[in-house]
């Protein structure tokens, strides 16, 4: 599946009509399989633009498709982790009941409901705590109880808004590794929202440097030629780390100055 | 959950230990210091308790007092959960009953009971009814309020699961207001104990407001504190077994809000 952005444009609809622009001109084609990541300052419209992708809100102007289809509204061939630890969890359920919620609306037996819910569990190692309610989780462990129930949907495309910001370095390090790992045994087509640029190299494959907003759009793309995991000593790495750094400068100061 | 007292047995013993000493203190200044007609002695009053129940009256105050306020709690709940939710989930349905709402919940129940008598006669329809309408504006706008503050990461991810507009409303919105429909109930409870005391002042033959009320025709002051003192402790009982209901029944669903 190929997800394509044409001359897409987006502002939030206002009482007075149409508010500020928030992105502007972005042109954008994601292959099938790649890890792309969306990187760019605080407030760039970057999580915007996953939320068009994912169907929560619409360009208002230019296009956004699925294998040439339009995108209307969220759709079970996208899965979505979101960026707050608790909102998205329905904490009446406990892990298991959250990772099988999808699977029941979608009418999937028991028995199938079951089994894929303990693979998308294992391959998060949520397996021991499926009996557990959220609120008994770490921040950590409730990320990764969305990433499971995503999975257990078994979507083409796997969107994520910051998943692991509000979670400590060594945690995120891990999630990290593993989010790869599970990207490779899956397949599928992964976009990541993240503003830490150490993030979007351990991670993507390509990297979309996005311009300080309002309207904003595409800065820079960068190609990762690299294998995973990825080695943070490895000169190519950090070429692209201070190259991005500087890049990234340049619209932070905007911002600020 | 609470401090290092509240878990020990030791803990477990304060609060017993100064009712007793609440009661003892009653009991001594009122048989020292005041003027037993104005304050009786515990004693006194239980022994009031005592007398009205070899009348056989104890239990009919109680009863009927308790099945009105308990029938028009459920009913005005079972109205007022539905028309939350509506209220809530639709912007329309709240801009139509929002103006409705706001304008009756400034009316207390008391201000109607005359109306009421009037409309639905002196018998149990008028007073179940204005328990039923104390009950419904608490419980409809807790539920209303609990469902607009439902976050929207909810009902996105739900719809990036499939779900269309019912599944939300009976999977997501509903389990994700019932701790504010829950709260709603337990404030609704004990102003049904407001409303039927009124009530039962103005127009009844039998309730414990009927009782604090003719008690003092025949000068029983003892009745009276009776009176007073079964509507504080039939309150804290059907508190402590809502909050029973809530802790065992719906637990998951309501979580903290059964705490205190």
């Amino acid at each position: 599946m190929t997800i394509d952005l044409n001359q897409v444009a987006f502002s939030y609809a206002t009482t007075q009509g149409s508010g500020p622009l928030i992105l502007e001109n972005i042109d954008l084609t994601v292959p099938e399989g790649e890890f792309l990541i969306l990187l760019g300052p605080s407030g760039c419209g970057k999580s915007t633009l996953l939320r068009l992708i994912a169907g929560f809100d619409s360009a208002t102007r230019g296009r956004v498709t699925i294998d040439d289809k339009p995108i209307r509204g969220p759709g079970k061939d996208r899965g979505m982790v979101f960026q707050d630890l608790t909102s998205a969890l329905y904490e009446w359920l406990t892990v298991r009941g959250n990772v099988e919620f999808g699977l029941r609306i979608s009418g999937v037996k028991p028995e199938e409901r079951r089994s894929r819910c303990d693979e998308a569990l294992q391959m998060v190692n949520l397996l021991a705590h499926a009996d557990k309610f959220p609120d008994a989780l770490s921040g950590g462990m409730k990320q990764r109880v969305q990433i499971a129930r995503m999975l257990a949907m078994r979507p083409s495309i796997m969107l994520m808004d910051e998943p692991f910001a509000s979670l400590d370095a060594q945690t995120r390090q891990m999630l990290q590794n593993q989010m790869v790992s599970i990207w490779n045994d899956v397949g599928g087509t992964a976009i990541y929202v993240t503003h830490d640029i150490r993030e979007a190299l351990n991670l993507g494959q390509r990297i979309i440097l996005m311009s300080a907003g309002p309207a904003a759009g595409i800065k820079h793309t960068y190609d990762v030629p690299m294998d995973y995991p990825r080695n943070q000593t490895d000169p190519v790495y950090i070429d692209l780390l201070e190259r991005i750094s500087l890049d990234i400068e340049e619209e932070v100061k905007k911002v600020w100055v | 959950m609470s401090g290092k007292t509240g878990s020990t047995w030791r803990g477990q013993l304060i609060s017993p230990i100064a009712v007793i000493a609440g009661l003892l203190a009653w009991e001594i200044s009122a048989r020292l210091f005041i003027d037993p007609f104005f304050l009786p002695p515990v004693s006194v009053i239980f022994l009031g308790a005592v007398e009205l129940y070899q009348k056989d009256l104890l239990f009919v105050h109680i009863g009927v007092s308790m099945a009105r306020i308990l029938t028009g709690w459920v009913l005005g709940s079972l109205i007022a959960i539905p028309i939350g939710l509506i209220v809530g989930s639709f912007l329309t349905a709240k801009r139509i009953v929002d103006p409705f709402i706001h304008f009756l919940r400034f009316i207390p129940a008391i201000a109607l009971v005359t109306l009421f008598i009037v409309w639905f006669g002196v018998g149990e329809l008028s007073k179940i009814l204005l328990v039923m309408y104390a009950t419904s504006f608490i419980v409809l706008i807790n539920t209303a309020t609990g469902v607009g503050t439902i976050h929207e990461n909810k009902k996105l991810a739900a719809q990036t699961f499939g779900a269309n507009a019912w599944d939300i409303f009976l999977l997501v919105t509903i389990p994700a207001a019932m701790p504010s429909i829950y709260v709603g109930m337990r404030l609704a409870l004990a102003s049904s104990f407001l409303v039927i005391v009124a009530v039962e002042m103005l127009a009844a033959e039998s309730g414990l407001g009927y009782l604090i009320w003719t008690s003092k025709l025949y000068f029983k002051i003892d009745w009276m504190f009776v009176g007073i003192f079964l509507l504080g402790f039939l309150g804290l009982v059907s508190d402590y077994a809502w909050k029973m209901i809530g802790k065992h029944v719906l637990g998951r669903f309501v979580r903290e809000s059964a705490n205190y």
